[in-house]
């Protein structure tokens, strides 16, 4: 047996580590994976490095970050939000049927839809603190009213005409030629306006550190005078807010509003924000993390695309296999398998 | 002659990250002894016996089991080869019944493979009546029975799992003095069915009482060994400390100059009733009950912490609204250390942010300041309260509870409160942490803060206080000058 010897850290939290790697290699475990997957798809296929499908991957990534942003608050209070895909729907649909059905002005629809989305956050967040129901069946009660009205309001039928404003969101370009070619998404710049915002938010403010700080003990966040309630409100309420935000985005980029939610929204989200380190139990993580699991993801699922002779049908298998190895190595490199084999 | 060597240990060290915490310390129990386990918070016993019982894994040196050396890999295996480990804080599951807690990880099964209740039940009542707890019903869930009882029902587990070494480590924190004295009972019963014990305790009377020889620890060295019957609780604390013993605290210079920071009127929960509580400037009132006696919620009440039905609280004359919260206490002048540092620091979190966590509200309303200036304020309040390792960056999980204690006390600091309310001040500390803390709460008062100990210790209210308030079932039964008042004046008053 030979003691553990690292370098002395300055970085507080720092847990076990693996055996004699140095923190650089274990802290940014996902960094690495990242960049493994960069570097294998670049050689496994042809077109993966070439700026349109860059492009083609920020801009699949983006909608998912919209969400991320919000679930990043949500997760770092140990709290889940299992509700956006359905708010995000209702958001969409209430937009555009205002737009449409009622053809009011714009940028009403377009609020109105985003203050759709706030409310049912904040509804959850009310129902779960108040009446002390777990946020998991809270906010799944809250995604089948969601769900519900979207279906109710659009009467099963797809709107195809969008509010403009919804339509630039989602897949407008700025920077074109006098030809209105090339350009840069605007959807990107959204996306990165909200992560921008949220890294600000959980870095700099007081909200920011009650919200890690709830995640990482309720009781000693109690006992430090922070109220827990009103964080777990206010991270519900901007999870409404950025899944109707992602739902109007959505939905200007696919053209059209759907009748039902994409349940695949929900767990995609999940996994990209987990990836990236942020801990499901709460009090870890940030926006930098969700920023880097969102690239894994995106460069994964575009990836896979992009082999070519690769059978389609084994995509989702292939999947779920490298986020399993990523979600170990994650694990493994950033030391969380735990000395104390109590907890 | 001796009895032969169950466990032998040859040069254990144990490094944690930048800290030694065990350093070539040898350590062996015979056959049928009760060992016991001294030494300051810190010292490295709770790290040698983690190792004994198999959750550290990693160390250097050699374990010798009968005899044998071995490697254990997990609690399990280390029970599997009969050492079983009863943890400061139980591990018991409250709402399953006694019988089930008694089985808990191997129950037993019918020839079906179905779980054999019956059998469990006549083993598990069985068992009991033997070591003298026929009064207990195995049916019933666990949790209607006191803390000793539990602790009872979780030493039987390990006895049946086929323990033959005991770990306890401080077990009789939580207990009631009854219930200490049967435990007392327990083990003696143990020693005679041929086990061996290792008794970690911080409590010199029940060591001097219960041991037949004792190791004393300090700063993870082995300082000595010594006979039961060759010492004295004297040269066990002289070894303990590594000096002379001082036992006297600075001298009481308190006057009392009638300014009520704390006033409780009437004040009234489920737990307690028409509670009435002054706190003076300058003055230590100690709040002194027997476990469950309400004195604990009634802390949280008054720090907004608990919800009450009718009475009302003041602070400096300012009367709290009903339904205050404890941002609103803080905000006032109150500050309050809980019973239990796990429940109320971040263990994750690096010592200055727990410092710092109470005061955000007076840094920023939306933005906080640099971490520097949070670092800057955080660090006098950590150097005045001693703790050690002193680094601010730190997370206080890596501090022994005596460090994490003072932490607990130095995050009221940096904007000092008015009243400081602190439940079970020296839980679980040594001789030298505890003087240290009850040192710190002395210095309070003697800046003209009002301070209010509440603790189940008698010893605890009975060296700090100037003032005794004794609850009993929810009600004020007894308010006293501390002048020559002993223990059993307060123990019979409960």
């Amino acid at each position: 047996m030979t003691i553990q010897t690292s370098p002395r850290s300055d970085a507080p939290a720092a847990p076990a580590r693996v055996r004699g790697l140095p923190r650089w290699v274990t802290t940014l475990a996902p960094v690495w994976t990242l960049v493994a997957l960069f570097i294998f798809f670049g050689i496994a296929s042809p077109s993966f490095l070439r700026p349109l499908n860059i492009n083609n991957i920020l801009v699949q990534v983006s909608t998912l970050a919209i969400f991320g942003t919000g679930m990043t608050f949500v997760l770092l209070t140990g709290e889940i939000d299992l509700g956006i895909s359905s708010t995000a729907a209702i958001s969409g649909m209430f937009a555009a049927y205002l737009f449409a059905t009622l053809e009011l002005q714009e940028p009403i629809p377009l609020f109105a839809g985003l203050l759709v989305g706030t409310l049912l956050g904040l509804f959850s967040g009310i129902i779960c603190t108040r009446f002390r129901i777990p946020t998991f069946m809270g906010t799944l009660a809250i995604s089948f009213i969601g769900s519900g009205l979207t279906t109710y309001v659009s009467k099963g039928r797809t709107l195809t005409t969008l509010p403009d404003y919804a339509r630039f969101l989602g897949s407008g370009r700025i920077f074109t030629d006098e030809a209105g070619k090339g350009g840069f998404p605007f959807i990107v710049i959204v996306a990165a306006i909200c992560l921008f915002i949220a890294y600000v938010v959980l870095r700099y403010t007081r909200f920011g550190r009650y919200v890690y700080m709830t995640g990482a003990s309720k009781s000693a966040a109690r006992l430090a005078g922070v109220n827990t309630n009103t964080i777990l409100v206010a991270v519900l309420t901007i999870s409404g807010f950025t899944a109707g935000l992602a739902g109007i985005v959505g939905m200007g980029r696919l053209g059209s509003a759907q009748p039902d939610p994409v349940p695949s929204y929900l767990l995609d989200t999940i996994s990209a924000v987990v990836l990236g380190g942020t801990a499901l139990t709460g009090g870890r993580g940030g926006i930098l993390q969700t920023v880097i699991g969102l690239l894994i993801y995106g460069t994964l699922r575009n990836g896979l695309d992009n082999i070519p002779g690769i059978d389609i049908y084994l995509k989702e298998f292939i999947t779920g296999l490298v986020l399993v190895v990523a979600l170990v190595v994650n694990v493994v490199f950033s030391g969380r398998a735990a000395r104390d084999k109590t907890v | 002659m001796a009895a032969p060597l169950v466990i032998e240990l040859k040069h254990i060290s144990k490094r944690f990250e930048n800290i030694q915490a065990l350093d070539a310390v040898d350590f062996d129990l015979r056959q049928g002894e009760i060992h016991a386990l001294v030494g300051e918070n810190g010292a490295g016993k709770s790290t040698l016996m983690r190792i004994l019982a198999g959750i550290y894994t990693g160390y250097e040196g050699d374990y010798l089991l009968n005899g044998k050396p071995v490697q254990l890999q997990s609690p399990r295996e280390a029970l599997s080869r009969g050492i079983g480990m009863i943890h400061q804080e139980l591990s018991v599951m409250p709402e399953l019944s006694v019988a089930e807690n008694v089985f808990l990880g191997r129950q037993l099964t019918t020839p079906f493979g179905l779980l054999d209740w019956r059998k469990m039940n006549r083993i598990a009542q069985e068992e009991l009546a033997k070591i003298g707890f026929d009064h207990i019903n195995v049916r019933d869930p666990l949790g209607n029975y006191s803390l000793g009882t539990q602790q009872v029902v979780e030493v039987l587990r390990a006895i049946l799992s086929g323990a033959q070494v005991l770990i306890m480590d401080e077990p009789t924190t939580a207990l009631s003095p009854p219930e200490v004295e049967r435990l007392m009972q327990l083990i003696n019963v143990l020693r005679q069915s041929n086990r061996s014990i290792i008794y970690i305790s911080h409590f010199l009377d029940e060591v001097m009482y219960v041991s037949d020889r004792i190791t004393v620890l300090r700063d993870g060295r082995k300082v000595t060994t010594l006979d039961k019957k060759e010492t004295n609780m004297d040269e066990v604390i002289s070894f303990i400390l590594g000096r002379e013993i001082n036992a006297k605290l600075p001298e009481a210079t308190h006057q009392t100059d009638d300014h009520t920071l704390l006033e409780v009127r009437d004040l009234t929960a489920d737990v307690f009733s028409h509670v009435n509580l002054k706190v003076e400037q300058g003055e230590v009132v100690g709040l002194y009950g027997a476990i469950g006696a309400g004195h604990f919620d009634l802390a949280r009440a008054i720090f907004g912490m608990y919800r009450f039905d009718s009475g009302t609280i003041k602070v400096d004359g300012k009367p709290f609204p009903k339904d205050f919260s404890a941002r609103y206490a803080i905000k006032n002048g109150l500050a309050y250390a809980t019973e239990s540092r796990r429940k109320s620091l971040f263990m994750e979190e690096a010592i200055y942010r727990n410092v710092m966590m109470p005061h955000l509200q007076r840094l920023g309303r939306v933005f906080l300041p640099q971490p520097s200036f949070e670092l800057e304020k955080a660090r006098p309040q950590i150097a005045l309260t001693g703790v050690h390792p002193s680094d601010p960056l730190n997370p206080v999980g890596q501090l022994s509870g005596g460090n994490q204690q003072k932490v607990a006390i130095a995050r009221w600091l940096p904007f000092p409160p008015k009243v400081f309310m602190m439940a079970e001040p020296t839980r679980g500390m040594d001789v030298g942490a505890k003087n240290e803390v009850l040192t710190i709460l002395r210095n309070f008062r003697n800046e003209g803060y009002g301070v209010l100990v509440i603790s189940s210790e008698p010893e605890t209210v009975l060296t700090v206080a100037d003032r005794i308030v004794v609850m009993s079932h929810g009600n004020v039964v007894a308010e006293l000058e501390n002048k020559n008042i002993d223990k059993d004046v307060l123990m019979r008053l409960l």
